[in-house]
């Protein structure tokens, strides 16, 4: 069941018609359907802070070995994600309980991804940050191992959302295989866009920029095949899913699915970070890639948002009744 | 050992929702929160089609997906049968109301008095009603249908079976196969709602035609 009821302008309780609705109904668990909205939006800031912080760290050591901007993705999961669903949870003192059940339950596992990344992301960054008196040095082996610990661990955080929705059997559209690769895939681009917009606003060059810019335009390309994949799967699926996609495409939840996701955060930063290449000077370049970074960073926000809008359980009746 | 379930006869029910009633009076739920509902449907094809009552609760799954994602444990089989949640160890996730796919779960984010919408009592009524929310559920939690513990454990039936005023409903023992649910899934074709979720409820309907 979902919540079931909201307040009203007067503070009265009013039904809201899911609970007694034959057909498919909205999960309103999960954002936006209960009486404290603002804190339901956690849930959709948790997942998209998990995302991109994960990311951004993976891409800043990996690829461009910056120290800052790692820095900055351990802080957006292990600070930003954390309080984002800590403001989520009904009762966060007993968060301590989240860790119990990493055998069945992959909320479980996802937050301990996300501490063992914290750890050995920290653990890793330590020396470069003045922590001296660790007793080991940035480039030594037990160092290799920590980062490989951690961006093993960063990557579990990018897809285990995917599979936190995929396994909720009644929701076609999230019930689908597809899920943990789009999520990863979002990560990895909103920790791409990340990664350039902290460069950016430290004044630093980006190094590696060709190689970077050629990763994202790949990711931009195949976030867009995912989606239109996504589109058509749920074209050919069950009633729900197919109510799903008209949620998606011909409601509000549209203004943020095609106008946000795909046109302003794909289609647009993939045409800009093509143009940045042909830019006459670096000061046009910087700002062309910022702005495609930000719009980015908006379509995967809005991404996970219409997702979780667009979650419909199919109808509890069984043929035949 | 005692499997607890129950056994719904359509042709019986005519939605008047004293189930639904029986249920709030007997746990207290504050507005919003439905342990038993009644959901009417159109069933069948032209020229043949009804229009039928359908209640709802926790189907008690044998296999029950609420259980296996909820991340603290909160959620327990009992050797019973039933499906439980512990408030004390529920940290209000929800991914167990969002993994059920009967709908059966609610999440109070607080008390509210049924005619204020305020989270204190309008009533000496209300107060009471709050005290034994608190008591058995808690806020910030999710809850659900329990099989009225307490009133089965009297060796009564539960609320909303004693409410029936059709005798819709039909409480006992799924494992003895002598016990009225079980005979009456036998021999009038009882279904579990999405048997290919594989959750292998423990309420049957049996069909209205
Ligand atoms: S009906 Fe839902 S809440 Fe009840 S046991 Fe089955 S999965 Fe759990
Ligand atoms: S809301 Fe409570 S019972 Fe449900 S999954 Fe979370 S901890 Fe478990």
């Amino acid at each position: 069941m979902s919540q079931s009821s909201s307040s009203d302008q007067s503070g009265t309780c009013v039904l809201q018609q899911e609970d007694f609705k034959p057909g498919a109904r909205t999960q309103m668990e999960w954002g936006f359907g209960g009486r404290r909205r603002w804190r339901d939006g956690a849930l959709l800031m948790a997942l998209f802070l998990g995302g991109i912080g994960a990311g951004q760290f993976v891409v800043s050591t990996w690829l461009i070995d910056s120290v800052t901007s790692a820095f900055v993705g351990l802080l957006v999961v292990g600070v930003g994600k954390t309080v984002a669903h800590l403001i989520y949870l009904g009762q966060p003192k007993r968060f301590y309980r989240l860790f119990l059940r990493p055998k069945t339950s992959w909320i479980s596992r996802g937050l301990i991804f996300m501490v063992v990344f914290v750890a050995f992301g920290a653990a890793y960054l330590a020396p470069d940050l003045g922590f001296d008196w660790v007793p080991w040095e940035t480039g030594s082996t037990f160092s290799d191992a920590l980062l490989v610990g951690a961006i093993l661990s960063a990557s579990l955080v990018m897809v285990y959302d995917g599979f936190v929705l995929a396994s909720c059997k009644s929701i076609t559209a999230w019930n689908t295989a597809l899920m943990p690769p789009l999520f990863f895939t979002y990560a990895v681009a909103g920790g791409t866009a990340m990664t350039y917009l902290t460069l950016i606003a430290m004044g630093s060059n980006i190094p590696n920029e060709d190689t970077l810019t050629t990763i994202d335009s790949v990711l931009l390309i195949s976030m867009f095949a995912l989606l239109v994949i996504y589109v058509l799967n749920m074209k050919t699926s069950t009633a729900t899913a197919r109510e799903s996609l008209r949620r998606l495409t011909t409601t509000k939840v549209a203004v943020a699915f095609i106008g946000v996701a795909i046109i302003a955060g794909l289609l647009v930063p993939l045409s800009l970070t093509l143009y940045h290449e042909v830019a006459t000077t670096e000061t046009i370049a910087s700002v062309l890639l910022a702005l495609s970074s930000i719009l980015e960073l908006a379509g995967d926000l809005s991404v996970r948002h219409s997702i979780l809008r667009a979650g419909l359980h199919a109808p509890v009746f069984s043929e035949g009744l | 050992m005692v499997r607890w379930g129950m056994v719904i006869d359509l042709k019986r029910c005519t939605g008047c929702h004293s189930c639904t009633v029986a249920c709030k009076v007997e746990h207290h739920t504050p507005p919003g929160v439905f342990w038993a509902k009644v959901v009417r449907i159109e069933s069948g094809k032209y020229p043949t089609v009804i229009r039928q009552a359908v209640p709802l609760l926790c189907m008690h799954c044998r296999e029950p997906e609420c259980e296996k994602v909820c991340p603290t444990g909160a959620t327990k089989k009992q050797p019973d049968g039933r499906v439980t949640v512990d408030s004390e160890e529920c940290v209000g996730c929800r991914y167990c109301a969002v993994a059920c796919p009967y709908g059966a779960r609610c999440f109070t984010s607080d008390w509210k008095d049924y005619f204020t919408g305020d989270t204190k009592p309008s009533s000496p009524y209300a107060e009471y009603s709050k005290r034994k929310w608190l008591e058995e559920s808690d806020k910030g939690v999710v809850s659900k249908c329990d099989f009225c513990e307490e009133r089965v454990a009297q060796g009564k039936q539960p609320a909303c079976v004693n409410a029936c005023p059709c005798e819709a409903r039909t409480f006992g023992d799924l494992d003895d196969s002598e016990s009225e649910v079980s005979q009456l899934i036998k021999k009038r074709r009882g279904m579990q709602l999405h048997p290919e979720y594989g959750t292998d409820a423990c309420v049957y309907y049996l069909p209205a035609r």
